[in-house]
């Protein structure tokens, strides 16, 4: 008996989730480089053979605002519908996944039968790898370089650099102007360990492109890395 | 057959009108967030299962406002809200992690998955941290006592970002 109530649960819950049928789950889209904001739709029809409700569509992140068919929630058998999302680009750069749960009919909290993904390709414009140069504590004071690269267009030049300790030096080389840059950091100190925010300052047109930084780092040694005590 | 049934029909009766009264008289019931270490993803922890001498750089995830009004004293912030500056979240946290490589993300919901987006991101930076999700999020903290709200708003408030 418990069996056959469970199995009817299960198949019950899986004619649910399939009513509605999306064009496609992920939808991937190219940001422009000064875009502050993308729109992706996913379209829907409902295939089953009883109306459809949209109870909730969270996106997980302040970041996306999502709107149904103008408010449309419920779903007739043959019904279609869209799903739109706005990604806000702020400070987000390269491929970025979004996700939007969606809550169909009487889905359990935090048990959404369904999900949507916005992924967005954002284009690097001033880029640095790596993003952070590890130096061990104790260890060799050994020059590690970043490299920035400009994107294809219109060159971008680096103007200053800072560096947030003086326990690093830095060292910008350029190697094609407005386009290659390196950036040779240093530690000074090896026996202490110390972090420096490096900031690069360009004449980027996009003002949210213009300063970027990366990170110089000798960190504590991890408490699995200490020698015990005898 | 009757009376019996008539009895538990009063007893019934009885038991619902005094649960009434309690209701009405002291509200609904305050249910305690409750973190089981076994049902725990990889990068989760309980607020149990730190030593009280651990030194924790908290997270918070939520929106500025909640974090001004309610966050964890000392905290530091970091929302993927568009409105904020990036650089800014990652210049704070890398600043500290030196003296709190443990990091523990938490966010307004019991289930927030946006803590685990800024965990990730801050794993990126590779800045030498361990960085964990909190389970049960700001509610675990609030209900600890450890929010600059103090444990006060646990019977009328679950924000969510």
């Amino acid at each position: 008996m418990k069996f056959a109530i469970g199995m009817w649960l299960v198949l019950a819950g899986l004619v649910q989730a399939a009513g509605l049928e999306f064009a496609e789950l992920i939808n991937e889209v190219n940001a422009a480089s000064d875009a502050t904001s993308v729109t992706a739709d996913f379209n829907f029809t409902n295939k089953g053979d009883k109306p459809v409700t949209i109870a909730k569509a969270d996106p997980t992140c302040s970041c996306i605002k999502v709107q149904i068919s103008e408010g449309k929630l419920t779903y007739a058998p043959g019904e279609s519908g869209v799903i739109r999302t706005s990604f806000e680009v702020g400070n987000f750069s390269g491929s970025v996944d979004k996700v939007v749960a969606l809550y169909i009919d009487n889905d359990k909290p935090d048990h959404p039968s369904m999900q949507i993904t916005v992924r967005v390709h954002i284009p690097v414009i001033v880029g640095m790898e790596p993003k952070t140069l590890k130096w061990e504590l104790g260890g060799k004071a050994e020059p590690k370089t970043v490299q920035i690269r400009m994107a294809e267009g219109k060159p971008i030049h680096v103007v200053d650099v800072k560096s947030s300790s003086e326990a690093f030096s830095c060292e910008l080389k350029t190697l094609e102007e407005g386009k290659k840059y390196d950036l040779v950091v240093t530690p000074k100190i090896m026996d202490v360990p110390s972090i420096s925010v490096i900031r690069i300052q360009t004449d980027c047109e996009i003002v949210r492109y213009r300063v970027q930084q990366a990170f110089a780092v000798i960190p504590r040694p991890t408490p699995s890395a200490t020698p015990s005590k005898p | 057959m009757i009376k019996g049934i008539s009895e538990l029909v009063a007893i019934l009766a009885i038991s619902l009108g005094a649960a009434g009264t309690t209701y009405w008289l002291k509200g609904p019931p305050v249910r305690l967030f409750v973190c089981d270490p076994a049902s725990l993803k990889p990068d989760e922890i309980c607020l149990q299962q730190l030593s009280p001498a651990t030194k924790v750089l908290w997270v918070d995830a939520r929106h500025r406002k909640e974090w001004e009004e309610s966050g964890v004293p000392d905290s530091a912030l970091w929302n993927l809200d568009a409105s904020e500056n990036m650089q800014t979240f990652e210049a704070d946290i890398a600043a500290r992690i030196l003296e709190s490589p443990r990091v523990i993300v938490y966010c307004g919901d019991e289930n927030c998955g946006l803590s685990r987006q800024v965990a990730e991101r801050i794993r990126a930076l590779q800045l030498g941290a361990e960085v964990s999700v909190l389970r049960g999020g700001w509610r675990a903290l609030n209900e600890a006592g450890r929010t600059r709200s103090g444990g006060a708003m646990i019977k009328d408030s679950n924000p969510k970002s």
